[in-house]
């Protein structure tokens, strides 16, 4: 208690003003909206726990909760396993070492439609790069990446991970930069090799920015929807849509506000009992400094 | 032995920067091309309008038939004020989760991840109606200030960051009688800048990315940001890609200046154990 | 004295209401439209209306239609929608059953005399009834359906081009003609013809051969059987015959570029691809649009051309309902540049509509006069409340009846599967908006 009673409430005073008035009405609405058939244009009316009721008899509901939790698996791994191998990667003092830094930022800050279409040029089943290339050492009729309802969900996911790693190993760099370097002298001198320090030093050390980076590739994996959007929009037939992409389809695109927000809710609890769990087991992995 | 190494390590570096550069220089390769060109079969990475009095034309276009620059500026305004006051509430909010205890803690942080876990989408609506009624509709006022002052992921990103710091620094600034704010200014904040750079990184590009928010809230055309400006390539039955992508490359340009000049601070080893760096 | 002030009371009143009457008269609309790239040549059109209507000013905003809906149904729950909007076919019933249009029936009775119109098109913008109630906007433009050909493909395989009395007989075997595959293990290097799911690749096929996909009321889903046997004969291009591509292997590749792209001789969409291929092929190839070809099935008093409007809108909520009609009569009317029509996009204006201008003989293909034949024909189309989401259209593309029909493209499933879950689908999206059949 040595910050006193009133210091942490005016240190988080900007935080709590936002989240009253900006975060937490327009969700109560949002939630009230859940209960309601709201087309936006038009007033909503109370229709109960209808739409509730409607999404969990909805099969398509299901896939694409299916695929989000896919999605969000492969995604996490994949984006911490990649961002952590980039930032040691370039966390040298070599020259030219700037350079790198941002060569492999780029993918994070190039713009979606050049992904897509670039992705869309290398795995297109007729004029894609990979193909021709595979066909030329004589392997053909290689599966339709984007257009085969059981792989495209897995190309989408291989395409985040290739374009948010960045994004990730900017973080972890941070979070190298909190291990002191006369630990990996310790080690050195004791005869320790590359994958030893890594193994009983790195991983150790970084294991709560681990831990955050995890949480937040959760929820960025919620939110995958301007690749989707670009390469498959969905399809075929949903095989790669996830939550946030059917969300955004509900709301703004069949204009179904009071659907659309149901979804949010039942994802809130689903992702929020994750979370919960990965918090409550932190304290067996995560490693603190005291 | 050393330099072996070292040639491995510059090997390695290139073959991966090869695999993230390509779609960026497609990007750049296409901004040149005519609008014949951008979908020709089999592909090609150059343009026939390269080294000739042609070759700038798709940015003459963007930068003077449709005010690009004026744009990105308000881009610039938008999403810099929104990332240095993120770096001003998040640094003071992710302080008090990590060191202070106090009632409720844990219902705010919880608050403040949950809340993240919402989309806009849901909530755009509501918050739309609240904004024309505060009077901010066509003003930068709602794509600035719930951002300033309520970073989830920056919050949470200087928790962890400070939760690091060993006690042992805390307790000797107790005994030279620090108080509160001095213990976050001059021994807390002062070690924090490889994640205060993530953070403006971070914040920067995803305020510079939000497209929902413009498209609701602003009207004047000189008011437009970099994203609303590239949907102005776009028409209703496809898009004018060469000059899409070459807004594109325009509006990129500050994202990198931004991550060139704060990447500095990620110096290995800047932080040594026991005292301050 | 007294008089002096009687005169000066007047003069003030006169003044006064001189002034009021002036102020009330500086109008500024507030105008949406969903298509950038028109939009300098639309600020041109608003300056020549500002010029000819000194009191109004016209503000438009411009977004592409995934920005635009969010942002004019975001006005709509505010009560603050624009003066003047775009609407589309998809939503306009359910506009208009929510009381956020205008009903304009008075203005168009009073104001147009519609021998200056292809009229028929205007049935779309009605509702309830598309043949008999009032409208709720009005077509600025239309576009039709017809078949693309490449003639330099036709030409090399020694095949005449298609005619008005082409069977679907006649056109099957053109396409596998013009299939062109050397090795037998991999895809044919040039397809006869080119199809999927999308709404304007089929519809024009199901009402060529007299078939429908809704009921008489347009509230459920009713496909008959001229309508199946349309499908049939699609899905047998594609799966027995080998003529058209598989979904599939189209991913990565914009739908609109296999023609333009001389991947495929033959392709039915809507005439505003005109400009698309224009642009993309320039002069690479010669080609030619035609009439899509007439089924086995149908019947003389049948016939039914599949084309639909671009439309504008007056917001129910406009306090200038005279000068919103004012700039409306302007952008339908015969002052309005050619220009600012997309080409292929056929003016609502007979008279631009058939000058030189719009008919560019000395541009690909030379017989544009194809496309205003068809405003003349009866209409029919499918636009319903709930459309997009049980058609699939746009960014859902991949779902709904465009999803099924793509999966039998791809063999996953048969024609009567297809339809099966089109119609159970289709009808549970209904449901919602005509609780009545």
């Amino acid at each position: 208690m040595r910050y006193g009673k009133l210091a942490p409430w005016l240190f988080i005073t900007p935080t709590v003003l936002g989240l009253v008035f900006f975060r937490i009405g327009p969700i109560i609405a949002a939630f009230l909206a859940s209960f309601t058939s709201w087309n936006v244009f038009s007033p909503p009316q109370w229709i109960g726990a209808s739409n509730y009721v409607e999404l969990f008899n909805s099969g398509t509901f299901w896939m694409i909760l299916r695929n989000t939790l896919v999605f969000s698996l492969i995604y996490v791994l994949g984006v911490m396993v990649c961002g952590l191998f980039l930032a040691i990667l370039v966390n040298n003092r070599i020259r030219a070492i700037t350079f790198f830094r941002g060569l492999y930022y780029l993918p994070v800050i190039t713009s979606t439609v050049a992904i897509g279409v670039v992705w869309s040029w290398i795995l297109s089943p007729r004029f894609g790069v990979l193909p021709n290339v595979l066909a030329d050492l004589g392997v053909h009729n290689l599966p339709s990446f984007l257009g085969d309802s059981r792989y495209a969900l897995l190309t989408l996911v291989v395409v985040y991970i290739w374009k948010m790693s960045g994004y990730h190993m900017i973080l972890f760099l941070a979070g190298l930069q909190n291990i002191p370097e006369e630990y990996y002298e310790a080690a050195k001198i004791d005869g320790a090799t590359r994958w030893q320090s890594l193994r009983h030093i790195t991983l150790p050390l970084l294991s709560s920015t681990t831990f955050f980076i995890g949480i937040i590739a959760l929820i960025q994996s919620l939110q995958s929807f301007d690749i989707t959007m670009a390469m498959t929009e969905g399809g075929p037939n949903y095989a790669s849509a996830t939550l946030s992409f059917f969300t955004y389809i509900n709301a703004f695109v069949h204009f179904r506000m009071g659907y659309a927000s149901a979804m949010s809710f039942v994802l809130l609890v689903i992702v929020g009992i994750i979370t919960f769990i990965n918090f409550y087991a932190r304290k067996y992995w995560v490693e603190t400094v005291d | 032995m050393k330099t072996y190494g070292k040639i491995a390590l510059y090997i390695l570096l290139i073959f991966v920067g090869s695999l993230t550069v390509f779609p960026f220089l497609w990007m750049v390769a296409t901004s040149f091309k005519t609008m014949g060109e951008v979908f020709r079969i089999p592909p090609s990475f150059t343009s026939s309008t390269l080294f000739t009095e042609r070759m700038w034309d798709n940015y003459r276009v963007v930068l003077y038939e449709h005010s690009f620059l004026r744009y990105v500026l308000n881009s610039v305004i938008v999403a810099g004020s929104a990332a240095l006051g993120q770096l001003f509430t998040c640094s003071l909010g992710g302080f008090a989760f990590a060191r202070m205890k106090f009632r409720g803690k844990n219902i705010v942080f919880g608050t403040l991840l949950a809340t993240m876990m919402i989309p806009v989408e849901v909530t755009i609506i509501p918050e739309y109606l609240m904004m024309l009624n505060l009077g901010w509709y066509n003003t930068y006022f709602p794509l600035i200030v719930p951002s300033m002052l309520v970073g989830s992921f920056g919050t949470f990103l200087f928790r962890g960051f400070f939760e690091n710091i060993p006690s042992s620094i805390e307790e000797a600034a107790f005994i030279d009688g620090a108080n509160p704010w001095q213990m976050f200014y001059k021994v807390f904040f002062p070690n924090a800048k490889p994640v205060s750079a993530s953070l403006i990184i971070i914040a920067f590009m995803n305020n510079w990315n939000d497209l929902l928010r413009p498209v609701i809230y602003l009207e004047s055309n000189r008011l437009y940001t970099a994203t609303m400006g590239l949907m102005q390539f776009k028409g209703a039955y496809g898009a004018q890609w060469h000059l899409l992508l070459a807004a594109s490359v325009v509006s990129v340009i500050p994202l990198i200046i931004v991550y060139i000049s704060l990447q500095k601070y990620f110096v290995s080893g800047m932080l040594t154990s026991g005292s301050k760096g | 004295m007294k008089r002096n002030l009687v005169i000066a009371l007047l003069a003030t009143l006169l003044v006064a209401s001189l002034s009021a009457f002036a102020m009330a008269e500086q109008v500024t609309l507030r105008y949406f439209m969903w298509d950038p790239e028109f939009q300098q040549m639309e600020a041109e059109l608003i300056r020549g209306f500002e010029a000819e209507n000194p009191n109004i000013k016209v503000e438009m905003t411009a977004l592409d239609p995934t920005n635009f809906w969010p942002r004019l149904a975001a006005m709509a729950a505010a009560g603050e929608l624009p003066d003047v909007f775009s609407m589309s076919t998809g939503y306009i019933d359910t506009w208009a059953r929510d009381g956020l249009l205008l009903n304009i029936q008075h203005l168009v009775d009073r104001d147009l005399d519609l021998d200056n119109y292809f009229y028929n098109v205007f049935a779309e913008d009605r509702f309830p009834n598309k043949e008999t109630s009032d409208m709720y906007a009005i077509p600025y433009a239309w576009v039709g359906s017809v078949l693309f050909y490449n003639q330099d493909m036709f030409d090399a395989a020694g095949l005449e081009y298609p005619n008005d009395d082409w069977t679907w007989d006649d056109f099957q075997k053109a396409a596998l003609a013009l299939t062109i595959q050397s090795n037998p293990n991999r895809a044919p290097e040039q397809y006869g013809f080119w199809w999927y799911g999308r709404y304007s690749h089929v519809e024009p096929w199901v009402y060529a051969n007299g078939g429908r996909i809704l009921n008489e009321n347009k509230t459920r889903i009713a496909i008959d059987d001229k309508a199946k046997e349309a499908l049939q004969f699609l899905a047998d291009l594609t799966n027995v015959h080998g003529v058209s591509m598989a979904h599939r292997d189209m991913a990565g590749m914009r739908q609109q570029d296999l023609f333009p792209l001389q991947q495929a001789a033959m392709w039915v969409d809507g005439s505003w691809m005109v400009d698309h291929v224009r642009t993309v092929a320039g002069d690479s190839f010669r080609w030619g649009i035609a009439n899509v070809p007439k089924g086995p099935s149908l019947e003389p008093g049948e016939e039914r051309s599949y084309y639909w409007p671009d439309s504008v809108g007056i917001a129910a909520t406009t306090k200038h309902e005279d000068e919103a009609w004012a700039f409306i009569q302007y952008l339908i009317g015969a002052n309005r540049p050619v220009e600012t029509y997309m080409p292929g996009k056929v003016p609502i204006y007979r008279d631009i509509a058939y000058s030189e201008e719009w008919l560019q003989k000395d541009q690909q293909p030379g017989n544009m006069e194809l496309i205003l034949a068809l405003g003349d024909t009866p209409v029919r189309t499918t636009f319903n409340m709930g459309w997009s989401e049980w058609r699939g259209y746009a960014s859902t593309g991949g779902a709904g009846m465009n999803g099924e029909l793509d999966a039998v493209t791809n063999g996953q499933q048969t024609v009567e599967e297809a339809i099966e879950k089109i119609t159970r689908d289709g009808n549970a999206v209904l449901e919602r908006y005509y609780p009545e059949p």
